[in-house]
């Protein structure tokens, strides 16, 4: 079953007295890379996280968490195959096909010489990767991301963001990635969703130098490039 | 691509057939000669070339007390397997959660107030009644207290459960306290001894590890697909309340049943799991089927030190665990930070 448009209609979030997301409402549309940009503890998680939990019954969501976890205790490879994990199987062996949607996440997020190591002894870029690849194997037409490239240095960066664009060209597959680097989502995403205290402030399809300055609260100037593209640069 | 080939199968064939050996050597020791030919004639069902004697003291004796060793050694290291699995923590065992001490809490009480007497059925007497309903108890108390959020959340768990053991503890010191006259059969029986296994006891010991370990290795997949977190377990249909309270659940029954059985035989369902890791196997289903056998193997092995070391008493069991075990460990744990230095990887 493929997922249409993931719908969030008036999300309430509180924790204990204090409401951390406040009647979100947005409309994600499919085959888009959706960006959600906004300041610290303005409720990006938390709107991830009920949107997962909101259609995981569906099994066509997939998630990277923010958080890397300690003792994993697994190789590389078994860490991104639970990313096939069905619990309708009593044995959990990977047939040919989980096998090579397994192999193809590997290779997509370059962890081929890492397939053996543990995922504790990853550092943590190599471990935001492994998750990515954990995700990407489980082959969803939705795959929400929080932060992953938060830890990645320059190449991988742009190689995880490649790969999601080119997903979302060749196999019309859908993202919503969680972001703090402005000048990467101006680069990859299709759509921003711009957040502030618990709240939406506006859905955008291209930035501007007044809406960022007015979300995160810091003046920012945008400099073209002579190739036409924009940059953001926080002053 | 190339991979490491995963030698499992032939890891847990070693394991059984070191289990078995060990089984079969461990009947042949006691007070009264037995050879190795008779015990695998006893098993093999030849009983009619043997000596009536030599089939009683095998089939009363000798077979109860090492089939309920190797029971109790396989299901405390599969409950620690898990426990460790579930919490993301290394240094869970099975007493962590405080039903070890609930336990033998609800056992002692039995003792003291003299209804362990009292015979409800063949090898269940009230001590297992008491024990099992203080390990409820206890696992109540742990989970509406962790639970008290709406949600399982595995640190506040650990920390009621830490807790509550120390009470339970607590309150096990002031009763032997206040009934010096049977302080040394409830200290004893806290040490931890098999010496006193009766034919009955191991079949109810049997029954309950023969549902409650099959239905682990069922749902341990699950305890990997957790460490992803909370919600990414939940896009794989794996709901993390369930499978903490299901797994919880039958970790308590059998550790309720072993320490009724046996005792609070510490130090085996912390150091097994962590031994099998270091022989390379990782996933939570190929761990736990490793840790029930190597379990077993281990008890078997302390259990016949503590009936000939110093024959013909008996040494208490959770001595010899930790005086095999813990050198060991730390033996393995120095090889493999070596052998990590060496490699220039991070442990």
């Amino acid at each position: 079953m493929s997922l249409g448009p993931l719908k969030a209609d008036k999300i309430t979030v509180t924790y204990g007295k204090r409401i951390v997301l406040d009647s979100f409402s947005h409309t994600f549309e499919p085959g888009k890379i959706h960006c959600i940009l906004g300041p610290n503890g303005c409720g990006k998680t938390t709107l991830v996280k009920s949107l997962v939990a909101r259609y995981a019954a569906s099994g066509d969501i997939s998630y990277v968490p923010q958080n890397v976890y300690g003792n994993v205790a697994l190789s590389v490879y078994d860490t991104v195959a639970l990313g096939r994990y069905d619990k309708s199987r009593f044995f959990t062996g990977l047939t040919p096909d989980d096998r090579a949607l397994v192999d193809k996440a590997i290779s997509d997020m370059e962890l081929e010489a890492l397939s053996d190591r543990i995922f504790d002894t990853l550092s943590g870029g190599e471990k935001q990767r492994c998750m990515t690849a954990r995700a990407l194997a489980q082959d969803t037409s939705w795959t929400v991301l929080d932060e992953p490239s938060s830890s990645l240095d320059i190449r991988h960066n742009q190689l995880t963001m490649r790969k999601l664009v080119d997903l979302r060209d060749n196999e019309g597959k859908s993202f919503i990635i969680v972001l703090h680097d402005i000048n990467t989502a101006v680069r990859f995403a299709d759509s921003f969703i711009l957040m502030k205290g618990g709240k939406l402030v506006c859905v955008k399809d291209s930035l501007d130098t007044e809406v960022l300055s007015d979300v995160f609260e810091s003046p920012f100037e945008m400099i073209t490039a002579t190739e036409g593209a924009s940059f953001f640069c926080p002053l | 691509m190339h991979r490491q080939r995963d030698l499992f199968r032939l890891k847990l064939i070693l394991a059984v057939i070191a289990t078995l050996f060990a089984v079969a050597a461990s009947c042949c020791l006691g007070s009264s000669n037995v050879t190795l030919g008779e015990v695998i004639k006893y098993f093999s069902g030849m009983k009619d070339e043997l000596s009536p004697t030599v089939v009683t003291i095998i089939g009363r004796v000798r077979v109860p007390r090492v089939f309920t060793a190797a029971l109790c050694g396989g299901a405390l290291a599969s409950v620690g397997c898990v426990m460790q699995g579930l919490f993301r923590n290394p240094m869970a065992d099975p007493s962590v959660l405080g039903i070890s001490s609930g336990s033998a809490l609800g056992a002692a009480i039995a003792i003291v107030s003299g209804l362990n007497i009292v015979i409800i059925g063949e090898g269940f007497t009230g001590s297992y009644i008491g024990a099992i309903i203080g390990a409820a108890v206890t696992w109540m108390m742990v989970f509406l207290i962790a639970r008290s959020s709406g949600e399982y959340d595995t640190s506040s768990t650990l920390l009621a459960g830490i807790a509550i053991s120390s009470i339970m503890s607590a309150f096990i010191t002031v009763l032997m306290t206040l009934h010096m006259d049977s302080m040394e059969r409830v200290y004893m029986w806290m040490l931890g001894t098999f010496s006193s296994s009766t034919v009955a006891k191991m079949q109810v010991l049997a029954v309950v590890v023969g549902i409650c370990v099959p239905l682990l290795i069922w749902i341990s997949p699950r305890i990997d697909v957790l460490k992803l977190g909370k919600e990414a377990a939940l896009s794989l249909g794996v709901n993390q309340s369930r499978t903490l309270g299901i797994t919880l659940c039958l970790a308590s029954v059998l550790l309720a049943f072993c320490v009724a059985n046996s005792g609070i035989i510490g130090f085996v369902g912390l150091i097994i799991p962590h031994i099998v890791a270091f022989f390379r196997v990782y996933k939570a289903r190929q761990k736990l089927l490793m840790c029930f056998f190597v379990g077993a193997f281990f008890m078997v092995i302390c259990d016949s030190v503590a009936k000939t070391i110093v024959a013909p008493g008996e040494m208490a069991i959770g001595a010899i665990t930790s005086l095999i075990g813990a050198p060991y460990f730390l033996w393995l744990l120095a090889i493999s930070r070596i052998r990590a230095g060496r490699k220039g990887e991070k442990l």
